[in-house]
């Protein structure tokens, strides 16, 4: 952390999404190769936030660092996250490349005016002469009985308040491009991982969780939606875990001769809109899945986009969101509110009868 | 031929793990390099690699509970 201003060096020559090849990581490996990867050879890089250290990220985003790098690099903080995100703040306005981990994305409340009236406005508020080049880490996402206060995604509430990219993976590929591609970014990076693609044994684990990673650094870029799977009869808009869902309904409704394309936005700031779009107006069928609460937040936007666009497109438009209630932590009742299997498939069905 | 053991993560007598994931299927080409699987004991996680380079053979599939130095695969 000694090393400051001239600590950084830029990586014109990274590959930009270069073919998998064959060595697989879960999503939880891959994102920790991404820092370290970067740490190695960029001494203004650090991680810093709650159990980073020898615990190693409670959903495993930082284990081995603190073995490889020492405590001076990677910082386990007390439980107070106004402090190490101001902190956090102040080192990357000095030069240094800070990623910190705000542990579950629920935790922003107590630490939200150094999130929004700090990180994200320095840059604008300096008349672009002082840059904010931070990560702030955050888990999100239920299906595990973690209650109200651990559960919530709240990817919208980001992106909605100006001045911070939002990027929310959903594989392990894109999570190692994405954290590149993060830290390498000037601006301050939301990154929001949701404990259900992170391919822990403790939770539910999907199989596409765990996939093939190039073992060199390379770059995803942030805005740039990825098509999942292509399809002609129904448009299916996601993200994160929900892309999982999607994918693995997409994939039963093959056999009854239902054609369903699933968008996976990788980002909400910036929004791929143009990949909205080009989808739609193939499929003329919009569904727009997220784990976010329903009402004022990312399905209203891309439905928006492509209202915006042209109505005449939408032919049949919906939504698979949580109805705007705190995430329960009864299991069946939880399930009830979540972006289900089920509930996807039954919004697909629907699209296609008319 | 050589044989890959579920690690010994626990001082108990008789403890039991997991496979969590297998990074890699039967047929696959492995190395010492190649992480081939992520185990679990009392939900402390450890990663296996081969001892040499070969012909992978899976003999345990995940989340089957196995005895902390059981037979889990083979390098031929």
């Amino acid at each position: 952390m000694t090393s400051t201003l001239s600590g950084h060096k830029q990586s014109p020559a990274l590959a930009v999404e270069p073919d998998a090849g064959k060595r697989k990581l879960s999503t939880s490996k891959a994102m920790q190769e991404a820092i370290s990867q970067r740490m190695m050879r960029d001494e203004s890089v650090f991680v810093m936030g709650e159990d980073v250290g020898s615990y190693g990220g409670i959903f495993s985003s930082t284990t081995g660092l603190l073995d490889r790098f020492g405590p001076e690099r990677v910082r386990d903080t007390p439980i107070s996250e106004t402090a190490f995100i101001g902190l956090g703040i102040g080192a990357a306005v000095e030069g240094l490349r800070p990623i910190v981990e705000l542990m579950f994305a629920d935790f922003f409340g107590v630490c939200m005016d150094q999130i929004y009236n700090h990180m994200a406005k320095i840059h604008y508020e300096s008349g672009g002469n002082v840059r904010v080049p931070m990560v702030l880490m955050m888990a999100a996402g239920g299906g595990y009985s973690d209650g109200a206060q651990h559960s919530q995604c709240l990817w919208g509430t980001f992106a909605h308040l100006p001045g911070m990219k939002v990027v929310v993976p959903s594989n392990p590929y894109d999570a190692k491009g994405l954290m590149t591609a993060a830290i390498e970014s000037d601006d301050p990076v939301v990154f929001v991982f949701h404990k259900g693609v992170m391919g822990l044994g403790w939770m539910a684990k999907n199989e596409r969780s765990i996939g093939a990673v190039p073992e060199e650094e390379y770059v995803v870029p942030i805005g740039k939606a990825r098509v999942a799977r292509e399809g002609t009869d129904v448009s299916i808009v996601t993200l994160s875990l929900s892309v999982h869902h999607s994918l693995d309904v997409a994939e039963k409704l093959e056999s009854e001769g239902i054609s369903v394309e699933v968008i996976d936005l990788r980002s909400l700031v910036p929004l791929d809109r143009e990949a909205i779009v080009r989808s739609v107006s193939k499929t003329g069928r919009l569904i727009v899945v997220d784990e976010d609460y329903q009402s004022f937040g990312l399905s209203g936007e891309v439905i928006a986009v492509v209202a915006e666009h042209d109505p005449s497109l939408l032919k049949r438009v919906s939504r698979v969101c949580v109805p705007d209630v705190p995430i329960p932590y009864a299991r069946a009742l939880e399930y009830a509110v979540l972006p289900t299997p089920a509930r996807i498939e039954a919004a697909v069905r629907d699209a296609v009868a008319t | 031929m050589t044989d890959v053991l579920f690690p010994l993560m626990s001082g108990a007598e008789g403890a039991t793990g997991v496979i969590v994931t297998w990074f890699v299927e039967s047929g696959d080409e492995v190395t010492p390099s190649t992480l081939i699987a992520e185990v679990a004991v009392d939900k402390v996680d450890a990663e296996v690699y081969p001892e040499d380079s070969g012909i992978i053979t899976l003999l345990v599939e995940e989340n089957r509970e196995v005895r902390q130095g059981a037979l889990i695969a083979q390098v031929s």
